[in-house]
Parts: structure tokens; sequence; C-alpha cells
């Protein structure tokens, strides 16, 4: 279970990234994290895995301690916790199955993953994941030959790797086409009902909330402004989340 | 601030105040960075002109009995301008820039034109000794032929009268051999007792004479820049990953030491290879493996800094990827940062293999060893058509290389990935084997003819250690501090005119060497390939080689050394001309006549205003790599701060030298921000 308390960032540029958000999610559920661009959405998930360090407030991991750990500690609670990103953040010359095969850094030998040894274990690994995403006959080609929803698939694979209990996906179908972001999320869907991984996503429509999301979060200016299901969010609801001026627009 | 949004009160407070500082008025109406300037250049120019006048008597003029210098008048008039510019900045329309620029520079030539003893008469007085030189430069000694049992050396008429002969099928009238010049050169076979490798593998028995091929002088230039270039990219990998921001600041304690490490990189790169030369040889005494040595040194902190650069401008998408998954440090580096880096990095160790080819050549004129020692010989014996043959030899040489260098950091940067497999695994592993035999063994023949002995390194003399503490305590009198601080400014003023006047003849022929502009006609085509030619020899062989040829012309002197800059800034600035009047977008031009624009306006209104930013931009970068090249000029008789230097090392004044270098290091680094800071201005 994650439990996000009174978390706050303020950035040294003085922006207030998030106000004390807090709240639960519980094991299992594929929680929609929405909001306008620079509502925090993107800060709040960093904040969970502590690539940006809050400023204050706690985030409890299955009742450890994030906000706490240091050094080894933390990259054993990150190990945990998957990844998926917006722009994939592949590294574009390398292999597809060395891009996979990285998501397993954080449990092999320093030693021998700089001389790229993997266990027989790792690399059968690697191939399931990619089998997962159905991209195993890609696994040799670079990275960069890849297509845009191709591309974020590996992603999914790289996180896979890390036998996560819980997937951070941050806008991962903003850069792509609405039917490649059907496609993505019916993966992420998979993972959630198949393998009972906790996702955590941040979307920008709210058709792909109604359709994928079990519960759905709300930030405004960092502040949560909405906590719920789905389809609690209405016309009311909708304007006080994205303003007064906003439309329902629809993702097909 | 906005100008116009200031109140016209301000104005009569900021002419005062311009009056009184120079910069000042500007400063206060938010014009930071104008008035700084300002400020910053009316002292530099105030300090110059009296420099001159008490030092050199420049401008010296006695108006009823008071003694001044004439320059005084120019400086007066730059004062009113900074005046008239606050009155006018105040009103939030600064005055024109081009008369401040003309005041400065009335008074900067002049004293750049008497401190570089510009002696434009000998020129043509002289004229006479450089049509010798001429003429032997352009023939080398390359052949040596038999008329009538008589040996004597030809360059190019018996080679196309023997080619001649051969090509119509007939015998040739007489032999035609190498000189011994070109044998000198590239190197050639003698009988030698048998090596201990060619006894183990039976090719010889022991104490046996064998062909033995002798390497030549451009061999071991070639050997030496080869093996400068390996060293320095070993060394220079885990340097630059402890000097990139990116990297360090995830680590404890990094940042303060990025700052040390970008310091003594910056310090290191700002001291010329051949300056470095004289401190190696101290060190391991001269030859070939000093010169590796000081190779090495230099361009460990250039490639370094390159390098560092490149880890900071990586994709940061991939590291905060593994990061996320829980990669430590190491494994991120491994993964996320070497594969983007690698492509940059091979194109930039080529790069730098090209540079350390041009400073091999030269290193040898205090260094010993390579191609650069040959010619000090052969000038200090007066062979000048021994002197011309090398040159031709390293032109060709350098060119190859460039060549070599540039098609290969085109393949590499354009990066495309392989989409299928290999078709033969086993032919391509061969080939790797191949690849990887021939480089161990050019890398064994290159150690052995560089004579690398690491030993040295832990061994240096006894004067070595006294250079260090000297250099550590250099002398700061006010003898030395002059004399140190003339020869500096005649250096700077040196590298101005060699820029000033390369720049002003290559501005005409960059025209004919671009190619945009000369397709038009087959007469065209001829002088684009034959402009591009030149500027691609004369680019190919270093300032310092240049030297000898006006020391014969116009004596030995920083005009001549000028001179010799002014060659290769010719050849550098008119390939960047030509290749930026290339670049020029023909959208602006095709407007233009569009609506009707004759042909001048069209150059005037389309063309001017996208040349002038980089071909000013490229100017001032010459002048930067000139005050760098002019600090080694003196090494052959150039003038100039070189000569300083070469003057203390060679009488053993460790401590003086070392104020020298102190003052290289200064100079070069606050050109290089300057210019730097210049250039991001105009682009």
């Amino acid at each position: 279970m994650l439990k996000v308390e009174n978390l706050t960032k303020t950035f040294p540029n003085g922006t207030k990234a998030l106000k004390n958000v807090s709240f639960e999610v519980a094991d299992g559920e594929f929680l929609a994290v929405i909001g306008l661009s620079g509502s925090g959405k993107s800060t709040l998930l960093r904040c969970i895995n502590r690539l940006i360090e809050p400023t204050s407030g706690k985030v409890y991991w299955n009742g450890v301690d994030v906000t706490a750990a240091q050094g080894t500690d933390i990259r054993k609670i990150r190990r945990q916790i998957g990844m998926i990103f917006q722009p994939f953040h592949l590294v574009k010359r390398s292999s597809v199955y060395t891009n996979v095969l990285s998501g397993r850094l954080g449990y092999v030998n320093t030693f021998s993953s700089l001389i790229h040894m993997f266990s027989s274990d790792d690399r059968s690994r690697a191939i399931a994941s990619l089998e997962r995403v159905g991209l195993v006959e890609k696994a040799h080609v670079r990275a960069d030959s890849l297509s845009g929803g191709q591309q974020q698939r590996v992603g999914i694979a790289r996180a896979l790797m890390q036998e996560p209990k819980l997937i951070l996906a941050d806008e991962p179908v903003a850069s792509l086409d609405p039917v490649l972001a059907h496609s993505i999320l019916k993966y992420l869907e998979q993972l959630n009902k198949e393998l009972g991984i906790t996702i955590l996503c941040s979307l920008h429509f709210l058709d792909l909330v109604h359709r994928y999301a079990t519960r759905a979060i709300a930030l405004k200016d960092g502040m949560l402004v909405f906590e719920g299901l789905p389809k609690e969010i209405d016309d009311a609801q909708f304007k006080a989340i994205y303003g007064q001026e906003a439309e329902r627009v629809s993702i097909t | 601030m906005n100008g116009a949004l200031t109140t016209p009160n301000k104005a009569p407070l900021a002419t005062l105040m311009s009056l009184i500082i120079p910069g000042s008025g500007q400063f206060m109406l938010g014009h930071r960075g104008r008035g700084l300037v300002i400020f910053l250049s009316t002292t530099i120019i105030a300090f110059l002109v009296n420099w001159a006048l008490v030092n050199l008597k420049i401008g010296q003029i006695t108006i009823g009995g008071l003694i001044t210098s004439w320059l005084w008048l120019s400086f007066i008039l730059l004062w009113g301008w900074n005046v008239l510019d606050a009155q006018r900045a105040a009103a939030g329309k600064p005055a024109s820039l081009l008369s401040a620029v003309a005041c400065a520079a009335v008074i900067l030539y002049v004293i750049a034109w008497n401190v570089t003893g510009v002696k434009l008469e000998r020129l043509v007085t002289r004229f006479s000794d450089a049509r010798i030189v001429m003429r032997q430069l352009a023939n080398p000694e390359l052949a040596l032929t038999n008329i009538n049992g008589a040996d004597k050396t030809c360059s190019w008429s018996c080679l196309f009268a023997y080619w001649g002969d051969r090509l119509a099928g007939r015998q040739p009238a007489n032999p035609v051999m190498v000189s011994s010049d070109v044998l000198d050169i590239f190197g050639k076979i003698e009988k030698k007792a048998a090596r201990g490798w060619q006894v183990n593998l039976g090719l010889a028995q022991k104490g046996e004479k064998v062909n033995t091929f002798i390497a030549g002088k451009m061999v071991e230039t070639i050997a030496i820049g080869l093996m400068a270039t390996l060293f320095s990219t070993i060394l220079a990998l885990p340097v630059s990953f402890l000097a990139a921001h990116n990297i360090m600041s995830r680590v404890r304690g990094g940042t303060a030491l990025y700052y040390i490490l970008r310091t003594i990189l910056n310090v290191v790169r700002a001291v010329d290879t051949v300056v470095w030369g004289l401190l190696v040889i101290v060190w391991v005494g001269l030859g070939s493996f000093a010169g590796v040595i000081a190779l090495t040194i230099h361009s460990v902190a250039a490639l370094a800094k390159l390098f560092s650069e490149e880890i900071e401008h990586i994709d940061p998408g991939p590291v905060e990827a593994l990061t996320a998954s829980g990669a430590n440090l190491l494994q991120t580096i491994r993964y996320a940062v070497i594969p983007q880096i690698t492509p940059s990095f091979l194109a930039y160790t080529l790069l730098r293999w090209d540079i350390n080819m041009r400073s091999a050549t030269v290193v040898g004129f205090v260094a010993g060893g390579g191609i650069g020692f040959f010619v000090v010989e052969t000038i200090r014996a007066g062979g000048y058509q021994q002197y011309a043959t090398a040159l031709w030899a390293v032109a060709v040489v350098i060119i190859l290389v460039d060549l070599i260098s540039a098609r290969w950091r085109e393949r590499i940067l354009t990066d495309q990935p392989v989409k299928e497999a290999p078709k033969h695994p086993t032919l391509n592993l061969l080939r790797k084997t191949v690849y990887i035999i021939l480089g161990v063994a050019l890398f064994i023949y290159c150690w052995n003819v560089t004579e690398i002995r690491l030993k040295e390194l832990f061994q240096p003399a006894p004067t070595f250690l006294r250079l260090v503490s000297d250099f550590v305590h250099i002398d700061l009198s006010k003898a030395v501090l002059n004399a140190v601080i003339q020869q500096m400014l005649v250096t700077v003023f040196q590298a101005m005119l060699a820029t000033t006047l390369g720049g002003l003849v290559a501005l005409p022929f960059s025209f004919l060497a671009a190619k945009n502009l000369t397709g038009k006609s087959r007469t065209l085509r001829v002088i684009y390939f034959a402009t591009r030619a030149v500027f691609n020899v004369l680019r190919s062989i270093e300032a310092l080689l240049y030297v000898a040829i006006f020391i014969f012309w116009v004596g030995i002197g920083p005009f001549a050394g000028m001179l010799a800059l002014a060659i290769t800034t010719f050849a550098l600035i008119g390939k960047l001309f030509s290749e930026a009047i290339e670049n020029i977008e023909s959208g602006p031009i095709e407007a233009l006549t569009a609506t009707g624009g004759d042909a001048l306006q069209v150059i005037n209104y389309a063309v001017l205003p996208q040349i002038v930013p980089p071909f000013v931009s490229y100017l001032i970068y010459q002048w930067d790599i000139n005050i760098r090249m002019a600090t080694i000029i003196g090494f052959a008789g150039g003038g100039g701060i070189g000569l300083t230097l070469s003057t203390f090392f060679g009488s053993l004044q460790y401590h003086k030298a070392g104020t020298v270098v102190a003052f290289i290091v200064i100079v070069v680094a606050l050109m290089d921000f300057t210019s730097a800071k210049l250039r991001e201005n105009l682009v």
C-alpha cells in the first residue's frame, strides 16, 4: 500500500509545486492522476520514488518510510517501483534488449553489470517481458529505429524487469497518437489485472480516465482538489479541476 | 530596463557621470553591459597609449615643451563619443558604435604597427631575397638523377621528363631516383643486424644483416601524433567524467572537485604544446618521447574539456529512468551515459588526431624528434631546398590526415542504426580480428619509433625538480614584469595585425572559393578549385614552419612572425568565410530580386546582413587562435613572448620562465573568455 502524507514541494526558485497533498493507494488499484499541465502531477510521481526530494511530508510504501531512506535503501525501494515516462527515456543508440535488461540493474551485482554480464534468469526474463509487450522479434534492433508506440512498449518491458509491485506512469500516452494511447493503456490494464501491479498514472484526457482507472485524484496548483471514482467527476467537478473556460474533449 | 521608459530628466546626470567616469552614465541608465565594456576599454586604451609613449615613444610629439602623444587626441574623441552615447542612451537611442570603434582602432593599429616593427619597405627592397626562397620552395629536392655520370638533385623537371618518357613508351634518357631528402623524411631501407623477434620467428640468423626499414622524420611525426592521440584519449576519458557537472553534482563533494578540475584543464589548455615541449625536455630529455608527452598533456586537457561538455549535454531522460529503477551511479553511467556519448567521443578523438598531427610537425622545434627537428636543422644549415622538401611532405601528410579525419567523423556522426544483422557473421569477425591485429602491430611499431620509455617519467632529471620549485616561486620583480608585459603586448598586437592582414587578403579570395557563386562557368570552376587548393595547402602547414621564409625576407623579429601568422590566417579565414558564403539562405535574395531590387541592393540588404556577423565572429575567433600561436612564434625567430620564454629557458632561469608561462596562461584564458563572450553577442 502506498500512503502519501502532507507532501509539499517548493523548488529553489520559489515555485510551490505541491501543497500538503495526502492520499492513499490500495494494492491493485489503477489510480489516475489528473490536472492541467503544471498542476504538479509529474512532481508528485517523482516525489514518490524520490527522483525529486520532497520539501516536507511523508511517503510510506508498504509501511516503509520512503522519504527517510538513504543510499542503498532508497535504491532497494526504487527497484520495487517501476516507472514509465512520457518521452519514453530509452537509450536510443542501445538495442531494445539492452534497454530492457537495464531495468534489472537494481538487482544485479555492479561489477558484472558493468561488463554486460547478466544471469540466464535475467536474460530469459527480458525475453519474457518483450513477449508480453509483443516486441520479441525487435529485441536486437536499435531503440531509435522503433516507432513511438513501440518505444513506449519497450519502456513498459523495462519497468517489468524490476518485477514491480507499483508502476508510476508519467503521462505515458501524451506523445502518442490516440489509437496508440489505447494500446499502451491496455497493456497497463493487463499488468494491473493479471499481475496485480498497482498503477499510478497521470493522464490528460478524462475519457481515458473513465475507461481505465478504478479511482482518480485531481491536482490543481499543487493542491489535491478531488479524490473519488472517475464517474463522480461531473461538470462542476470538471470546472473546478480544469478551470471555468475548459471544455470537455474526448479521444477516441 | 527599457531605454524608452527612462524619464528625460536623467539625461544631464548620465552625461555628467560619463564625462567623469566613462561608461558610468550608461551603467546608471541600466545598460550595465555597455557601461562596463566602455569603462574597461577606455581604461585599457588609456593604459596602452601611456605605456606606448613611455616605453617606446610611440606617437610622441612635443607641443610647446610638453612631450605627449598625439594618440591622446583620438582618446579624447573616444571619451567624447562616450559622453554623447550616455546622453543619447538617456533618450532611448544609444549612439552608433562605428565611430567609437574607429577611434579605438586608430590607437590600437598605430601601436600594433610600431611594436610589431612593420617595415613595409623591406617587402619591396628585399624582394630579390624572397624570390630566391620562393624559387627553392617551389623546387624541393625530390629526386636524384644522373646526367653524364654526375649525380644531380632535381625537383619537378626530371620527374616530368622521366614519366613523360615512360608513358610514351620510350626508354627514359636519365635514371631517376628518390632524393636523399625524401628518404630522410619518409624512410629508407638499410642493412641492420637482425632484431630479436626476427631471429625468434626464424626469419634471420642471429647477428645476420637484414634489410630494415629506418623510419624517416615524417614517419616519426605521424607516430608521435598517433601515440599522443591514443594516450590522451585514454587519459581524458576518466578525467572528463570527473569534470562533468551533471555527474559530479550527484557525488558528495563532487562540485568542488568539478571546479578544481575545470580550472586545471583550462590552465593546461592555455599553454601551447610547444611550450609544454620546453618543460618536458627538462623532465625526460630531448627526443620524440618528449614530443609525445608534450602533445599528450595539452591534448588531454583539450579532449577532457570537449568530452565533459558532451557528457553535460546528453539526454537526461535515460539517466532518470535508470535511477528510478534503482540502478546505482556506476550502472547509470554504463547504461545511460556511455551509449549516448560514444559517437561524439570518437568524432572528437578523430578531430584531435588531426590537430595533434599538426602539432607534431612543430613540437620538434623545441623537443627534438619529428619533422620539426629536421626543419630546424636544415634552416640552421641554410638548406632551403631541403626545408622546401619538408614543407611539401608536411602538406601532403596533413592534407591526407585532414581528409581521412573529416570523412570518418562525418560517417560516425551520421550514426545510422543498423537495421539488419550482418550478412556474414564469420567474415565480419575475421575482419575485426584483422583490424585488431593491424592496430596492435601499428601500436608496437609507433611505440618503438617514438622511443617511449615510461620508466623515465618516474626518474626526472634533477633540474626538473628545480624547474618545478622555480615555477612555484616565480620571479615577480619589476624588471622581469616589465619585460614580460612588453613582450606579451607585442604578442597580442602581432596577432591582431596578422588577423587583420590575413582577413583582408582572404576576403576577396573567399568569394572565389564559394561553391554557390562559382558554379556558373568553367573558368570559375577552375578558379574555385585552385583557390580551395591554395587554402588547403597553406592551411596544412603550421605558422611556425613559415617563419623561416619571412626571416630570410624581412629579417628576424615580430614582423616576420606576424607575416607567418598572416599566412595561416589567410588560409583558415578564407576557408571559413567561403563556407559562410556557401551557407547563406537564398530565400531573402529571391524575395528582394522579386521586389525589383538591383544587384547592389540585393547584396546590401540580403547578402551582407547574412555574412557580416559570421565574418566578424570568425575574425575574433581567429585573433584568439593567433594569440595562442603568437606565443610560440618566437621559437623560430618570430619575436614576441616566445623569444623571451626560450631565452629564459635556454639560460636556465626557470623562475623567470615561470613568470612568462603564468602571463601566457592569464592572457590566453582572458582572450578565450572575451572572444567567446563577444561571439555569443554577435550570433
